[in-house]
């Protein structure tokens, strides 16, 4: 009962001001690594990581990041597992009138099982999606980066 | 929003304990603020010698384009368009410009499956009237097709629907009521554009029904759209109805790339009802039907020789076949000329998927053989 009044007075200042409300983060780690996970946060170089365990199993590690689009931010999750290799990348706020087609299964899906040392470009190992271009890219382009520097945390022993 | 009331805030400092901690610690980093204001454009210059001795080129600043949208919150954007074509508009200055507001409308993004939108907006149809950035297309020049047949840039005032269609994952739609045409503007040579009304001071005599549906997958993706409503503007002459002089289009289109290939085709049926008294009314001779396609086919050169580049270089070739006198009416003498065939061969060289390079070489056909001719392109576009 109380939930509503949570939502008028602290909701429409404060949360809803949020790239990425934070039911949508928690539901796309829950689909990601499945029900039940545990995400601590981990702050590296000054960036937030989500540290992802089951039962003191490390699962992996997912990062929210935002890129801009041809007008707006795209802020979209990235998922990797302990090994390092993309579980999955999901598009979490798509705020663009055009190239809503990134946030398609058929598109993200491309991603799953990359690494860092994959190229990760459009016309490579991703594929366009037409009329989608400038998101397509935006968010390849952020997900090569997102992967290396992950790696580079996780060689350097920042994220453990 | 600001909430006074005691009770409110009695009630929320009670709440506070019940919002889950994991909920709040997950929080983005690098927020967008929820007010966001941004910027973009796209331009492109052009180059144009037609062939003959006595042709000189014509060099031409073909459009110069800002984008201003700006977020209020996090569900409601404006998105705007201001355009100035062939360089420049002065009083008296027979090389007519234009500046004008291309498109100017707010959305209201209630779900991925739904979002509202009201303004000036561009209909719906075929490849180019709403992708028109002169680095998603090969040649300087938009296909003629979407400018003959489909009125590219074809916009107008009312309000629709956008959104995917849940579950369906690929598919998306639009559908919007837009102000309509006036059967006045219509010509034998260049079909419905010289009826539409653009938003300025215009009649809102012929709401019309206008939509597109989209499948979309990596690589691919296909759409079909269509426009239906009257042309009449009330005028005696033609008719009193909504739906009077009707024009009804119907088109398809299909993107497709695999590797270095890339392919596009557009096809495009419309028809204009009673066009016998359009034509009485206004001494014109448009016909019943206009229609058209084109297909064309492009490689990625730079997969032979560099293919570790991040740069393209597109070799293209497209076949446009149309006919805005595909159908006239009785006492209408169809005009071969106006049977159009134009083939166009060319590179587009793009350093960055943004920025565009441009070079091709046109050759204009008709059925009649009349007024034809070769056409050197060059230019340059960005967007961004």
């Amino acid at each position: 009962m109380l939930a509503p009044a949570v939502a008028l007075v602290l909701g429409a200042p404060s949360l809803a001001a949020q790239a990425a409300p934070p039911d949508k983060v928690s539901k796309s780690i829950d689909r990601v690594y499945g029900a039940g996970a545990r995400a601590d946060t981990v702050v590296v170089d000054s960036q937030t990581v989500y540290r992802v365990s089951r039962g003191g199993a490390l699962l992996g590690f997912a990062e929210v990041r935002n890129v801009k689009g041809k007008e707006q931010p795209i802020t979209y999750l990235v998922a990797v597992d302990s090994a390092g290799a993309t579980r999955d990348v999901d598009i979490l706020v798509y705020r663009e009138s055009q190239g809503g087609e990134v946030a398609y299964d058929s598109w993200r899906k491309q991603f799953r099982g990359k690494t860092s040392g994959d190229p990760i470009e459009i016309g490579k190992d991703i594929r366009n999606i037409s009329g989608a271009t400038i998101s397509s890219n935006a968010v390849t382009r952020s997900v090569r980066l997102a992967l290396r520097q992950l790696a580079d945390w996780r060689a350097a022993g920042k994220l453990k | 929003m600001r909430f006074s009331s005691p009770v409110l805030a009695v009630l929320a400092l009670c709440a506070l304990p019940v919002i889950p901690c994991r909920t709040v610690r997950l929080v983005a980093q690098q927020e967008p603020e929820e007010e966001h204001t941004s910027i973009g454009g796209y331009g492109e210059v052009h180059y144009q010698n037609p062939s003959g001795p006595d042709s000189p080129g014509i060099v031409n600043v073909a459009r110069f384009v800002m984008f201003l949208a700006h977020q209020f919150n996090a569900k409601i954007a404006l998105r705007s368009e201001l355009e100035v074509e062939d360089a420049k508009v002065e009083a008296g200055d027979t090389r007519a410009g234009e500046v004008s507001v291309e498109q100017v409308y707010l959305d209201y993004m209630l779900s991925p499956a739904a979002t509202l939108r009201a303004g000036l907006l561009l209909a719906p149809i075929g490849l180019i009237n709403e992708t028109h950035e002169p680095t998603t297309f090969n040649g300087v020049e938009r296909p003629a097709l979407d400018n003959d047949v489909i009125p590219t840039t074809w916009r107008d005032i009312g309000l629709g629907v956008v959104g995917q269609i849940p579950g369906s994952s690929g598919l998306s739609y639009r559908v919007y009521l837009l102000n309509g045409l006036q059967a006045s503007g219509f010509t034998a040579d260049e079909g419905i554009r010289g009826g539409r009304q653009e938003g300025q001071l215009a009649s809102f005599a012929n709401p019309s029904f206008t939509g597109r549906l989209e499948y979309a997958r990596p690589g691919l993706k296909v759409g079909g759209s269509f426009w239906y409503g009257g042309s009449a503007n009330q005028d005696p002459a033609l008719g009193t109805g909504t739906f009077d002089n009707a024009v009804a289009l119907v088109s398809a289109d299909a993107r497709y790339e695999t590797g270095p290939f890339s392919f596009r085709a557009e096809a495009v049926n419309i028809h204009v009802s009673n066009v016998e008294a359009i034509n009485a009314a206004f001494g014109g001779q448009v016909g019943s039907r206009i229609a058209g396609g084109y297909l064309e086919g492009a490689y990625n050169v730079l997969t032979l020789v560099a293919p570790a580049s991040h740069q393209r270089l597109d070799a293209f070739v497209r076949h446009e076949r149309y006919n805005t006198q595909a159908g006239v009416p009785a006492g209408v003498v169809r005009d071969d000329a106006l049977a159009r065939r134009i083939t166009t061969l060319g590179l587009t060289y793009k350093p960055v998927y943004n920025v565009a390079f441009k070079g091709d070489y046109q050759l204009r056909r008709n059925q009649a053989g009349v007024g034809e001719g070769e056409l050197l392109n060059l230019g340059i576009g960005y967007q961004f």
